[in-house]
């Protein structure tokens, strides 16, 4: 009860925030990127289909690059607004568990990393229809792989929870903004060396990524899932024993 | 008889590093009324109220909200309490209604306490503009509308006057002698203003340095008050000698007598007396000791 009561608050705090705009104008950006792709490409080869490339095009640029610092920014922008009035005293000092408002903010940002991708998922929908019909040659591509789509969402998504459990507490534990985007700026960069190395299939910034990588799903999959679970609970263990000055 | 304090704290103490912010701290706050919490800056109120918030854990004590330990209670006793630590925390992207919806969905409290609190802090009109527009004085009385939302019992207010102009000082200060009449609720105020105190509280705790020099009611404190009495006599000698003869507290001060008393009228009665006696009494003076001498004498400020 505490929890929903707790979401329930935080839905209302993200009214006119950066952190919601935010979540739809990146995948746009890709959108974008990729229409212009499609149209300037100059010939396709013969028995080309677009939805073979396309989205997965669009998805890799998305879980390499834009998730990870989406994730940053948007959970140092959720955590931002508590930190700039000193709002935590306040939730503190009222009669709600520690443990509801960490989990709460962990969820609205899931949640909010979801919706994005999910616009992603429309987007490259929409971009790839309006390419078949500005390009003729890529006229018979065949319908919309909804279902591909909708379950990449979902694997990309959950493979993210360990870096949004870990910028979560860290935008959490410091006030500062570039701490926490400087830990996303970080954590991406590496992420180019890592790729090509073994133990990049263990990197956290590297699992939604590691989706589309032969031989790295499962491990994604479950290190993003186990591992934000895990780092979920050992950041609000730490959250619920801190003082608040 | 027993008395029923709504906040006890037992021994309390608080370090930071090898400071020690509060020090052995037994506050004993009676239920209703307001219950000045004195000291300069950097006394140790703030740490003090941090602990008894369970925002910050002693090193050593324990603190007590009406009558049950925090420890292990925090939840149930916080839905008792309201509190304004320093300057309010306020979301300001969004209306001074919003934010009160965001601590009243957190607390699953009626939806009637907004327009209640609103119309308590006197900013329903201002309800529906974003608070970054606010002024100083309406962030701090939205504050104080946020503390008011789950109904309390006990209030706790941390420096509620800080950084107001003197309209808004006046304003807050109405506000808050109000509320234990109009509301039932007992409120815990900090300041390090001896005159702001001193107009609205029942009870005073004063705080340096960590420790509690006193604690007690108004009237206690100012039955500390002492007059002094300053007698010029011609026969200066005969007048100290009379007068200590008679049981009066006396310090020769150049050609001046001074007398230390607790009641004004006093003077009248010495005069009387040096006059029977056949002294020539030239001078009278009488001054009071202030509160202000004596919170200042007690926190080391300015000697009386």
């Amino acid at each position: 009860m505490s929890l929903f009561r707790a979401l329930h608050a935080e839905l209302l705090k993200l009214k006119r925030t950066l952190a919601f705009r935010v979540v739809f104008v990146l995948p746009l950006l890709i959108a974008v990127l990729q229409f212009f792709v499609i149209l300037r490409t100059k010939k396709y080869a013969p028995g080309f289909n677009l939805w073979q490339t396309h989205p997965t095009n669009s998805f890799q640029i998305w879980a390499v690059f834009m998730m990870p610092l989406l994730i940053a920014l948007v959970t140092a922008l959720l955590n931002g607004i508590e930190h700039s009035d000193k709002q935590w005293k306040h939730l503190f000092a009222l009669p709600v568990p520690r443990y509801a408002v960490y989990f709460a903010k962990l969820m609205v940002a899931q949640g909010l990393i979801l919706t994005s991708t999910l616009v992603l998922a429309v987007v490259t929908a929409i971009v790839g229809l309006a390419g078949m019909y500005l390009r003729p040659e890529l006229a018979n591509a065949g319908p919309v792989p909804y279902v591909w789509l909708a379950k990449q969402v979902a694997f990309i998504w959950l493979a993210s929870w360990l870096i949004i459990a870990i910028h979560t507490w860290i935008s959490m534990r410091w006030s500062g903004f570039p701490i926490a985007l400087g830990a996303g700026i970080g954590g991406t960069f590496f992420a180019l060396f890592a790729a090509s190395a073994a133990l990049g299939k263990y990197y956290p910034w590297l699992l939604p990524m590691n989706i589309f990588v032969e031989g790295r799903f499962a491990t994604a999959l479950l290190l993003g899932i186990g591992g934000g679970i895990v780092a979920a609970l050992l950041g609000c263990f730490e959250f619920t024993r801190r003082d608040v000055n | 008889m027993t008395i029923n304090y709504l906040i006890e704290t037992r021994a309390l103490t608080r370090r930071f590093g090898s400071q020690r912010a509060v020090d052995d701290l037994n506050l004993l706050v009676p239920a209703a009324g307001v219950y000045g919490f004195l000291g300069p800056n950097g006394a140790g109120k703030t740490t003090a109220i941090r602990m008894l918030l369970g925002l910050i854990r002693p090193n050593a004590g324990e603190v007590r909200l009406f009558g049950q330990s925090l420890n292990g209670n925090h939840r149930s006793l916080m839905r008792r309490v309201g509190a304004l630590v320093e300057a309010p925390s306020l979301y300001p992207h969004l209306t001074g209604r919003e934010n009160l919806e965001v601590t009243r969905r957190l607390l699953g409290s009626d939806r009637n306490l907004i327009e209640l609190a609103l119309a308590t802090v006197k900013l329903t009109k201002d309800a529906d503009r974003r608070v970054r527009e606010y002024s100083l004085g309406m962030r701090q009385r939205l504050g104080l509308a946020l503390a008011l939302l789950n109904n309390p019992d006990l209030l706790i207010l941390d420096e509620p006057t800080n950084g107001l102009d003197p309209a808004g000082i006046h304003e807050m200060r109405d506000l808050i002698r109000r509320l234990p009449d109009e509301f039932g609720v007992t409120v815990f105020l900090s300041s390090h203003l001896l005159g702001e105190v001193e107009q609205i509280a029942t009870h005073i705790g004063i705080i340096h340095e960590g420790s509690l020099l006193f604690q007690g009611t108004l009237a206690e404190l100012q039955s500390k008050q002492q007059t002094q009495l300053t007698f010029g006599v011609k026969q200066l000698d005969a007048a100290t000698e009379f007068l200590m003869n008679t049981g009066w507290r006396v310090q020769r001060c150049d050609d001046l007598l001074n007398v230390s008393t607790k009641a004004p009228d006093d003077a009248v009665r010495i005069n009387k007396l040096l006059v029977d006696r056949g002294l020539d009494v030239f001078h009278l003076a009488v001054s009071q000791r202030s509160l202000e001498d004596i919170f200042l004498s007690l926190t080391n400020g300015r000697p009386s």
